[in-house]
């Protein structure tokens, strides 16, 4: 339980200095932190991946479930590549996988295991302890789920735009690791 | 009901000379895009994305704590455009709703905790309830009132809403004063 | 505010009986009277389409079945589709001709389901030309409605016949000269044209033949395991009962149900009370008399809190719409009688008109503004009239009636930016009007809570408005240019929250 930020920007990310980042937090390089989103590392270190794009109001939190508070090991919480947490996002997931999304307004517990290819539409309340299976898409009210065909396209479009404008208007943290 | 008056604290906000306030821990991203027609409240925690492309409200629109608005994006061939987002006149954007939509009318009552998706079309006159969350591309049409997750039509806003919208954001600016210093 | 998130605090009582706030009531200018939702005609004005807002000639919607030919619904979460581009490689990738495609498919947002999923073939052009399904049933049903239309048509001309027979009453010019083109017909030996629809003899139907086998159930109905993922909701079932799919697989998109513009109808006098523009697009009205802009607006300002037996202090703020001065009065209850839906009191409604000082003048033709109405008007009678009803609500407090009146001035639009202060003076009674801007007045009441309520219990209370009301239909010319003054009474109904405390 650190009290002191530990923040490792790996070269290649562009994280605007209104984000807030708490705790011991790496962030993978091509990942993009819009202004005003939260990521906070309470209960261990929190690696981002590759290429992920966090936009704002969103809130990663690494909170531990309350059956396992005396363990003595930290847990780490790995995010993986190509995810998408969109605006006012709040996820405690315990793992979450590669090429997600997550839209605005969702919550996932921090019992859910989130694998690869999974979309968490807006506004729906995920807390009943599970392992999502690839390529669910989880939409309305009732978190009706439904099975896709493949995963959902990669926004290298919207990054590539987002990498380009962003730096005109926003200060960047300068990222102080190489690799 | 009628309305109360609802105090702010003078440092906390900017008045602008066409009568616009906005707080001062809003997050206004490239402001020199953005334009604030006139008379307009920003509540504080409010983000507007400006940078992202340009935002342009009308007059007397309430943009409540802790909103988003943000321009939403099209996918072209080529590449990612992000298109201004224009809000007419009279319009309420209720606390913590996010906005991504493309155009929102005039007369337009927006409750809270709603997300109005990308490249939504907002027509005059309507109202989104509280907690409605919108798909994407959604035309909403004049005089309707939408609600749920996904956003549906739940019935008819008043015929005279665009007088009630006028009547409701006039007297809150108006009820929206500094705080007297005892 | 009130009015849009459906906070229904203060309730006027419409001429039918039922309580409605102001939002929900119109006001005929002709009958001088407020109506409400449930006693005006609904009419249908024009159909749209509500996603690409366009209109729909009603013909063509109706061969339609009212439904858009463009926009599709996505048949698994029931909302609208979009259309996405992508691009497909080259049919022969060995061909250094061939260029990518560009193809276009459907794509739910929401549910992200898309017509590849069922295999539907992506379009090249991206306004249409998806694949249409026929539905299998479409001859025998077509043959039942073209047999239904043949009877129906029949006893149309035999009721039609019979009221010939009956019609005895006038000799008309040609009766008595004998020179109808009937008659003519008959002496020369002609039958009478038959009726151009009756020419096609639908062929006659065969009955439904109800079948005794029975497919058998499967064994591996009860061994196999349920994949709930690939099976269709019953909903997604029955929004398409031609086909019924029952599998995921099998669900495609639907054309999406138009909507409707209406136009509201006085069914007394049978003016339109509202009539929107008919682009879906607009928010005006051609036609729009709402209560609103006719009847002063009443809102609560501040009430204290309400205690058993103890007088409480409430503070109203009348609001004048309308260009014209006006006097506001407040009575007791008991002055406006109710209209009794008895019909041996028909006659109560014409006492009712007395209370009136100056008398309706009756519907002249000449006084409607819309010349096109006067030819309808002319030749249609109202459908049927609603019969007042009674009036349920309980009333919990005691007003104390002010004996004063108070005068509202004229709704100024440029007062809002001129600040010079008003002219106005009034002789108020300090006690009665506690605040005054243009064309607004708050009002001071005592009320008392009754003693026989409960702990908590909804307090309600009632009184009569009675207001000037200045009838601005524009006069004919004889007749001096003076507008019509009357008076009108509305009974308001006030919520005012729990009872807090008790007379104890």
């Amino acid at each position: 339980m650190t009290s002191r930020n530990n923040i490792k920007i790996i070269a290649g990310a562009i994280v605007c200095h209104e984000a807030k980042l708490r705790g011991d937090v790496t962030i993978g390089a091509g990942t993009i932190m819009h202004p005003c989103a939260f990521v906070n590392a309470e209960a261990g270190p929190i690696i981002i991946g590759e290429k992920c794009l966090v936009e704002e109001q969103s809130k990663i939190t690494h909170r531990v479930p309350f059956d396992r508070v005396e363990q003595k090991n930290v847990p780490v919480l790995i995010i993986g590549s190509n995810n998408v947490f969109e605006v006012g996002c709040n996820v405690e997931a315990c793992r979450i996988g590669d090429n997600n999304i997550f839209e605005s307004k969702c919550f996932v517990g921090n019992k859910v295991t989130v694998t690869n290819g999974c979309i968490i539409g807006a506004g729906c309340y995920i807390t009943e302890e599970q392992v999502l299976p690839e390529n669910t898409i989880i939409y309305g009210e009732n978190c009706l789920q439904r099975e896709a065909l493949c995963g959902p396209g990669q926004q290298t479009l919207q990054m590539d735009t987002l990498s380009k404008m962003l730096p005109n208007y926003h200060r960047i943290r300068k990222p102080n690791l190489k690799s | 009901m009628e309305m109360r008056d609802v105090t702010y604290n003078k440092n906390d906000y900017v008045e602008t000379a066409s009568g616009n306030k906005v707080s001062k821990q809003t997050v206004l991203c490239g402001s020199q895009n953005i334009v604030l027609q006139g008379r307009v409240i920003v509540q504080p925690e409010a983000i507007i994305r400006g940078d992202l492309a340009n935002v342009k409200t009308g007059r007397y629109c309430i943009i409540s704590k802790e909103a988003v608005i943000r321009p939403p994006y099209k996918k072209f061939s080529k590449g990612v455009a992000f298109f201004p987002l224009t809000m007419g006149d009279n319009v309420y954007v209720g606390e913590k709703s996010i906005i991504n939509a493309a155009v929102v009318g005039s007369y337009v009552y927006i409750g809270k905790n709603c997300v109005i998706g990308r490249r939504c079309i907002l027509k005059d006159c309507c109202i989104i309830e509280d907690n409605t969350i919108l798909a994407p591309e959604t035309v909403v049409p004049p005089f309707t009132r939408y609600s749920g997750n996904p956003g549906v039509q739940i019935g008819q806003a008043p015929e005279c809403q665009m007088d009630f919208m006028v009547d409701f954001t006039r007297s809150y600016y108006q009820h929206f004063v500094p705080a007297k210093l005892i | 505010m009130a009015y849009i998130i459906e906070q229904e605090v203060v309730k006027y009582v419409c001429t039918c009986g039922l309580l409605k706030p102001i939002s929900k009531l119109y006001f005929c200018r002709y009958c001088l009277e407020v109506r409400c939702g449930f006693c005006v005609c609904h009419e249908v004005d024009s159909h749209f389409c509500e996603k690409c807002l366009e209109n729909m000639p009603s013909a063509e919607a109706r061969l339609k079945k009212n439904r858009c030919g463009n926009c599709l619904i996505c048949p698994s979460c029931l909302l609208h589709l979009s259309v996405r581009a992508a691009t497909v490689g080259p049919k022969n990738p060995e061909d250094p001709k061939a260029t990518p495609r560009k193809v276009v498919y459907l794509h739910c947002l929401m549910c992200r389901w898309s017509s590849r999923d069922v295999g539907i073939p992506d379009q090249i052009a991206a306004t249409g030309g998806w694949p249409e399904r026929e539905n299998v049933y479409n001859v025998r049903l077509s043959e039942i409605i073209e047999w239904y239309k043949s009877v129906v048509l029949l006893e149309k001309q035999q009721k039609l016949e019979k009221d010939k027979k009956k019609q005895r009453k006038y000799m008309s010019f040609t009766d008595k000269t004998g020179l109808t083109a009937e008659m003519i017909r008959k002496r020369i030996g002609l039958t009478e044209p038959p009726n151009p629809l009756l020419k096609t003899k639908a062929k006659p139907l065969e009955g439904a033949i109800a079948k005794e086998d029975v497919e058998e159930l499967p064994d591996n109905i009860f061994t196999q395991p349920i994949k709930l993922n690939e099976i269709t909701t019953v909903q997604q079932r029955l929004l398409q009962p031609e086909w019924q799919p029952v599998t995921v697989d099998k669900l495609f998109p639907i054309h999406k149900h138009l909507s409707v513009k209406q136009s509201l109808r006085c069914r007394s006098c049978e003016h339109n009370v509202s009539k929107p523009e008919f682009n879906p697009n607009s928010v005006r009205f051609k036609i729009q008399l709402f209560a609103y802009y006719h009847i002063p607006e009443i809102r609560i300002v501040t009430v204290e809190p309400l205690r058993a037996g103890q007088p409480a202090e409430l503070l109203l703020k009348f609001i004048n719409p309308t260009q014209h001065q006006t006097v506001v009065t407040i009575l007791d209850l008991s002055s406006m009688p109710e209209l009794i839906q008895d019909d041996k009191c028909s006659a109560d409604t014409s006492t009712d008109d007395e209370l009136k000082p100056i008398e309706k003048e009756p519907l002249s033709l000449s006084l409607t503004q819309s010349a096109s109405l006067l030819h309808t008007t002319l030749s249609r009678q109202p459908s049927f009239t609603i019969k007042p009803r009674q009036t349920k609500q309980q009333v919990g407090a005691d007003i104390e009636i002010p004996a004063a009146n108070f005068v509202l001035p004229p709704r100024d639009d440029a007062a809002e930016f001129d600040d010079s202060g008003e002219n106005y003076n009034f002789n108020d009674d300090p006690r009665l009007v506690k605040w005054r801007k243009s064309n607004k007045a708050v009002i001071k009441l005592q009320i008392t809570p009754s003693t026989d309520l409960n702990l908590g219990d909804q307090v309600v209370v009632g009184f009569v408005m009675q207001h000037i009301y200045t009838n601005t239909i524009a006069t004919s010319v004889e007749k001096d240019k003076e507008p019509q003054k009357c008076q009108h009474k509305i009974r308001v109904f006030l919520s005012l929250g729990n009872l807090l405390g008790s007379s104890e």
